[in-house]
Order: C-alpha cells, then structure tokens, then sequence
C-alpha cells in the first residue's frame, strides 16, 4: 500500500478539451501511479495523442485539472522525470545531421549545466540507454540512414537517457515487424519491473498486448478504464470494443 | 596577400569578415535546421530601415541597424507564435514592408546615394574603425550566446515538442536565437550588404550539409567554408577591384556546387 502515500505521477480530474468547436476531449478523470504499465487503446481520431498532449503541457485544456507529481501543471518544472516519445517521431528529416548518438545525447541536455562539457553521468547514462535498447552499435550511423524500427530505439533510447521515472510512448511499434515488436514488449516490460519505470504507452496493436500490462485505457472523446485488461479483451474482440466505446459516448451525451 | 594585408582598413576588413563569417555560419546552421532560413533576408531588409533612419537623422548607422533588426525579429516571433500564419508569409510580408519604409525614409531625406548603396551590397572601403569596434562588441556577445546554448538550439531545431517537454525554454530561447540572428545580421551588412547577408548564412550550411555527417562535424565544416569564402572573396575583391559582398557570395556559391559534385550519388 505503499501508492496510498505518494501521490500519483498524474492526477486528471474532470479534463475538457475542445477545438474548433468540436468536444475532443470530455469529462476525462484518471490517475497515473508509480510503477504502472498502462496501455491506451482506441479508434484513429479518439483523442489517444491529444490526451497525452495535454498531460505533457503542450495544449492547453479548455476545462479541468491536471497534477504532475502533485504539482499543478503550470508549475511542474521536473520534466526530467518524464520521458516522451511522440508519435511519428521515427519519422526524422532524412538530411537532419546527427547521428544516433547525438539524439540520445539531447535527452541529456535539460540536465547539464550551461557551458560545462558532458560529465562522466551524462556519459554513463547515454550509454546505458543506448545499451538497453540495443543500439551501442548504431551510435556513430546517421539517423537519416536507420530502418524505422532502429530509429524508433534511437528515439525511445533518448528519452531513457534523462533516467526518466515515467516513459510515454505514442505508438512506438508502428512500423516495426513482429519479431521485433515482441521484443520491444518484452523491454518495455523489462523497464517496467527492473528498472521500476512507469509506462504508459499508445498502440493499436491490442492483439499482441502482453500479459504484463496492469491497466487499459480507451480513448474515444471519453476515457473508459478497464483495471482488468485479460478480462477486456477476452470478452470482446477489437472492432467490438472500439464500437461499444463509440456507443457508450453516444448514449452518455444523452443522459446529461 | 601580404601586400594586401599592409593597408590598416583592409587587416581590419579581415577581421571583420572572419567574425562574421562565423556567426554567420555557427548561427545559419540552426536557423537553416528550424527551416528558418529566410529570416535572414528579412532581417536585413529590416537593418536597412535602420541604416536608412540613421542616414538621415545622423546616428551610427551600425548601432541603429542593430536596434531596429532585433525588433523586427522580435516581432516576427510574436507573429509567429500568437497567430496561425505560416512563418514564411511572415517573413515575405516584413521584408517588403521594410524595404518599403527604408526606401520612403531615404527618399523623404534626400539620401538616397552610394553611402545606402554601400549597405545594399557591402563594401569593404567604408568599413570605419568605430564599425569595427561595434562589430567586435555585438559579435563577441552574439557568439558568447550562440555556444552557451549551442545544445539547447540544436535540440529546439530537431523537435522544438520534446525539447520543450524535457524542460528546454523552448520560447525563451527562440526569442534569444531570433535576437542573435538580428545582431549578426545588422552586423554584417556593412561588409556583405543587406541582398548579400542570407547567402553567407544559409550556404556554407546547406553546403556542409550534403556530406552527412553528426552535428559537430557539420558545424565545423560550415564555419570552415565561410570562413575560406570570406578570405577568398575578399583577396579577389581587393586585387580585382570586385564589389567584396557578391565576391563572397560567388565563393560561397562554389563550395557548395563543389560539395554537390563530390557527394553526388
Ligand atoms: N488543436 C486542435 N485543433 C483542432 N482539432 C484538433 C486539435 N487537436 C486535435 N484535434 C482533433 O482531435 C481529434 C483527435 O486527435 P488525436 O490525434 O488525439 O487522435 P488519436 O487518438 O491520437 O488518433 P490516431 O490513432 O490516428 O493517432 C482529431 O479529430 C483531431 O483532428
Ligand atoms: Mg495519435
């Protein structure tokens, strides 16, 4: 019970988010605790990224709260602590000139001090996320000239190297053959019960979802949390699940 | 060369034109990463607004032009962050609006003669030594910044999102680089000139660029390359009588045909 005492890592309560007219986001309520293996699930356009832009800082809700690590989001100045990959970050300018090491380098950059050269800890921890996501042999290819897959690494591989507490990934398997995405469950689930990080992460794929996953989130305009997810998804398959979301949204505007 | 180098205004043009030759290239290389690259011709389109108001009230055209370029970038990241316009109709809009008020300005004091022409396309003869001076001051501050932040810029220019959600000032620093460009700018147009300043910023890069190689190297590379054009450009131009800013600019334009040809798949 030792979650009772620490506050979550995210504490959103009654989250709006509406642009351009539209209700993108409604009445979302949900909490993030440390050490959790969180998925979230839902149709192309449920707001999935929106959600996670708004955690992050980088949209601004139109009503409700967010906290970060108990503080209230505008006043949250740890960002080291989280570790984020967005979606479609694979997809890097083909003549950017860096190579891998110096991507994951950048995730040192917040905690250096100005002007000092790379210390041996930003070294150390450079090369132990490069390590942990196999890619110590990539560190000197430009990125530009990487498969997705390893690009993908690279990028996960940067947010690692701040020794983030929380790792967000949106969609990072997208692009990624089979092989290697069971191997890429496997290290997140690795990170999530060796190195104690918390994970949540966006996919599509909720087929191949590992068992390791504590909670689902389904993201359609509305946050529908399963605490269950083996029982979600046995009792219903895909195309169910995000049609009863879809449903269950339709009925609810009804109700109020 | 050695000849050349006897006369005082040429040692002093030299040095000069290095400086500027770095902070133009060390500056360009983020400004060209950010897709940024014609913020350099409005700016100093906005320069000469500057030059034009101190021609004709009588000030340091340098120090004005140097105030007057910060503002104007200042404004175009206002515009830019607080409005949904496309940062490249920004930038074309300001530049005509400023060539059109230095032209009105110069017209209205009767000024326009060779002394704007000389800003237009740089000329060495007219460098002074209180220009001099002024290009030291700006130029050591602006360089100052640009390597104190050299590694927040170049994450803000690969992903200015997860540079921000990993506690970059993203902003800030925005407004910061936007200001360095501006000093660097106004700086150079006396030697390169106002049509001339944004190849010497965005070329050596470009340039550097084709030869894929990480971050540093291609820094280096593209301070290397407008550093030689800036030597060579200037030696043609004292020994030819060539105006020095397009000269550079024609040496500039080499290199990178050159680095075309050798990285050519
Ligand atoms: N700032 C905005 N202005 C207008 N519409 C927006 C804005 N942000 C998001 N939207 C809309 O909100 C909806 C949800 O988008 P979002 O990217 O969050 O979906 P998603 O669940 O991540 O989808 P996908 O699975 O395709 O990645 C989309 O219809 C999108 O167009
Ligand atoms: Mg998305």
């Amino acid at each position: 019970m030792s979650i009772a005492f620490k506050s979550p890592i995210f504490d959103v309560k009654n989250l709006n988010f509406s642009a351009s007219g539209q209700d993108i986001l409604a009445h979302i309520s949900l909490e993030i605790f440390h050490g959790e293996y969180i998925a979230i699930i839902g149709p192309n356009g449920g707001g999935k990224t929106t959600l996670i832009r708004l955690l992050l800082g980088l949209e601004k809700p139109t009503t409700g709260n967010i906290k970060i690590f108990g503080k209230d989001l505008k006043h949250f100045k740890e960002w080291n602590k989280i570790g984020f990959v967005p979606q479609r970050a694979a997809q890097v300018d083909q003549n950017f000139p860096a190579t891998a090491l110096d991507i994951v380098r950048m995730g040192r950059t917040s905690k250096r001090k100005l002007f000092s050269r790379e210390s041996e800890e930003d070294i150390q921890a450079v090369d132990d996320a490069m390590a942990k996501m196999d890619i110590l042999n990539l560190k000197d290819k430009m990125v530009g000239t990487l498969s997705g897959g390893q690009r993908q690494r690279v990028m996960i591989a940067r947010a690692l190297a701040s020794n983030p507490e929380i790792l967000i990934l949106d969609e990072p398997n997208t692009g990624v053959d089979i092989v290697s995405q069971q191997n890429f469950y496997k290290l997140l689930s690795k990170l999530n019960k060796e190195e104690n990080i918390t994970i949540v992460f966006i996919t599509h794929d909720i087929g191949v979802i590992a068992d390791d996953i504590g909670r689902l989130f389904t993201i359609n305009q509305k946050a529908i949390i399963c605490n269950d997810p083996k029982a979600a998804l046995s009792c219903e398959d895909m195309s169910d699940l995000y049609g009863i979301s879809a449903h269950l949204v339709h009925n609810h505007k009804h109700e109020h | 060369m050695i000849e050349m180098l006897s006369y005082e205004f040429m040692q002093r043009a030299f040095l000069a034109g290095m400086l500027i030759a770095i902070l133009a290239s060390v500056s360009g290389t983020f400004v060209v990463l950010k897709r940024y690259s014609m913020i350099s011709e409005t700016l100093a389109h906005s320069a000469l607004v500057g030059v034009a108001v101190a021609l004709v009230a009588g000030y340091n055209p340098l120090w004005v032009a140097v105030v007057v370029s910060i503002l104007s970038a200042w404004l175009i990241e206002y515009l830019r962050s607080a409005f949904a316009l496309y940062s490249d109709a920004i930038l074309s809009i300001l530049l005509s609006g400023s060539l059109a008020v230095a032209v009105i300005i110069v017209s209205i004091g009767g000024e326009f003669n060779n002394s704007l022409f000389a800003y237009l396309f740089g000329s060495i003869l007219s460098v002074s030594g209180e220009d001099i001076a002024t290009i030291f001051i700006f130029g050591f501050i602006a360089l100052f910044l640009l390597l104190l932040f050299s590694k927040e810029f170049y994450f803000i220019a690969y992903d200015e999102e997860v540079a921000k959600t990993s506690g970059i000032r993203v902003k800030l620093l925005n407004y910061l680089l936007v200001t360095i460009v501006a000093i660097i700018v106004a700086l150079s147009i006396r030697i390169i000139g106002t049509l001339l300043i944004g190849a010497l910023m965005v070329i050596p890069t470009i340039a550097a660029l084709q030869y894929q190689v990480g971050f540093l190297r291609t820094s280096l590379l593209s301070v290397i390359f407008a550093v030689l054009s800036v030597i060579v450009g200037m030696t043609l131009s004292f020994y030819f009588s060539l105006p020095s800013g397009a000269t550079i600019v024609l040496c500039v334009l080499s290199i990178f045909v050159l680095s075309l040809l050798i990285n050519k798949k």
